[in-house]
């Protein structure tokens, strides 16, 4: 957590809020970011820092302190008045030049041992109090929870698979890993990255980051699972009189063979040419033809399409 | 090194960091699963160490008491299963 963030605002309430308000802002905070509700990587932060606010605020002594002294209430022997504190760290600061301070400055209080909770210096410190005060007692430690962030791929790196660096950033935070993507992983796959979630309290283990393959859309490639659909134009003539015809893949270049009398929308199959499969049979890959016409006709283009207009009895609209 | 597919009581104890007793007192309540052979003991397939540490984590987290706990847990799983489904119905949609 940052320094400078204030636990009025972390929770959202104003300064004078009754403790009532800060209960239910709290209480609004750790349903919405409590670890196990909300799988966001950034979620156990913002539950953390809720809950480290509100075990100082929803105590009046501790509010108070906080109130008076800040964020390093605790550090503040009990029975200083905020006053003398205040001069007191004034003091300090414009020393330097003021020359001889008034003797009230903080060397000026003593730490005595029984001064400083140790408890809750540490239970700040470490970020393991895992909600309420004193909740957790009898517990010990504490697992952390799975999280799970999505991560957007291409068709390529989803076919071909291979290692890829992903950031995710959570609240100012980034992390960046190294993430093997299997290849043939499809849309909706997720890649367990183990002990990268959230972390466990006091020594225990820490939870799983999942991460949640999207196969971004592609202008060429549409993907059903492991099937890889393709758009096939062909030209009138070589849809009716059969042709070969050189074919993009994720894979490489692909002949695909196109039978005689193919209308548009027929699915030409290339069996095991879609996405691999780590665990069995290939996807397969579709090339689906499109018939295209030019938009202007040449002459000697016209002159031909009208012939064959005369010709032939084909009427695409009857039968079916 | 091969896992043993299930975890004794004691077993299961020393990974979860609970009391034997506190552990029999989840099994009563519902909130983790165990199998009871014949000769009365406790079982534990290892997916149940997650279950537990969600539990500790309700628990500090809400201060919720166990009968909460096993309403939360099961509706919880409901909308993961929920929100998967929806999501496997948008990818169809695409």
């Amino acid at each position: 957590m940052a320094d400078g963030d204030d636990f009025y605002q972390i929770l959202g309430v104003p300064r004078d809020a009754s403790q009532e308000d800060i209960q239910r802002a709290y209480r609004k905070l750790a349903r919405t970011y409590h670890p196990d509700v909300n799988h966001d990587p950034g979620a156990e932060d913002r539950f953390k820092e809720a809950s480290e606010a509100y075990d100082v605020l929803s105590d009046p002594e501790t509010r108070r302190r906080y109130d008076a002294f800040g964020r390093d209430f605790r550090q503040v022997p009990e029975g200083v008045d905020p006053e003398t504190w205040r001069r007191a760290q004034a003091g300090a600061g414009a020393r330097a030049g003021a020359g001889a301070g008034a003797g009230a400055g903080p060397g000026g209080f003593s730490f005595s041992e029984g001064d400083i909770d140790l408890d809750d210096l540490l239970g700040g410190l470490f970020g393991s109090r895992f909600g309420g005060r004193g909740s957790r007692r009898g517990w010990g430690p504490i697992p952390g929870a799975d999280q799970e962030a999505e991560i957007e791929l291409t068709v390529e790196e989803a076919y071909r698979g291979g290692r890829r660096s992903v950031t995710l950033s959570s609240d100012g935070t980034r992390r960046s890993f190294d993430v093997t993507i299997p290849a043939g992983v499809t849309d909706g796959q997720r890649i367990r990255l183990a002990g990268q979630g959230g972390r466990g309290s006091d020594g225990a283990r820490n939870g799983d980051l999942y991460l949640l393959v999207r196969i971004a859309p592609h202008p060429r490639y549409r993907l059903d699972g492991r099937d890889l659909f393709v758009e096939l134009r062909l030209a009138p003539w070589e849809a009716a009189l059969g042709t070969s015809v050189a074919l993009d893949t994720p894979g490489g270049e692909v002949k695909v063979k196109v039978p005689g009398g193919t209308s548009s929308g027929r699915r030409i199959r290339l069996a095991g040419r879609g996405l691999p499969n780590p665990k069995g049979k290939a996807g397969d890959l579709y090339a689906e033809a499109r018939i295209m016409v030019p938009s202007r006709l040449s002459r000697a283009e016209r002159r031909l399409f009208e012939q064959l207009a005369a010709e032939s009895n084909f009427d695409p609209r009857k039968q079916r | 090194m091969v896992r043993a597919a299930r975890l004794s009581l004691e077993e299961f104890a020393v990974l979860s960091g609970l009391h034997p007793d506190l552990i029999r007192r989840l099994v009563a309540l519902g909130l983790i699963e165990a199998y009871r052979d014949p000769a009365g003991q406790l079982w534990f397939s290892r997916g149940e160490l997650a279950a537990v540490a969600r539990v500790q984590r309700l628990r500090a987290g809400f201060a919720l008491n166990y009968a909460a706990i096993g309403l939360v847990t099961d509706l919880l799983d409901r909308i993961a299963v929920l929100e998967a489904a929806l999501r496997g119905a948008q990818r169809r949609g695409r």
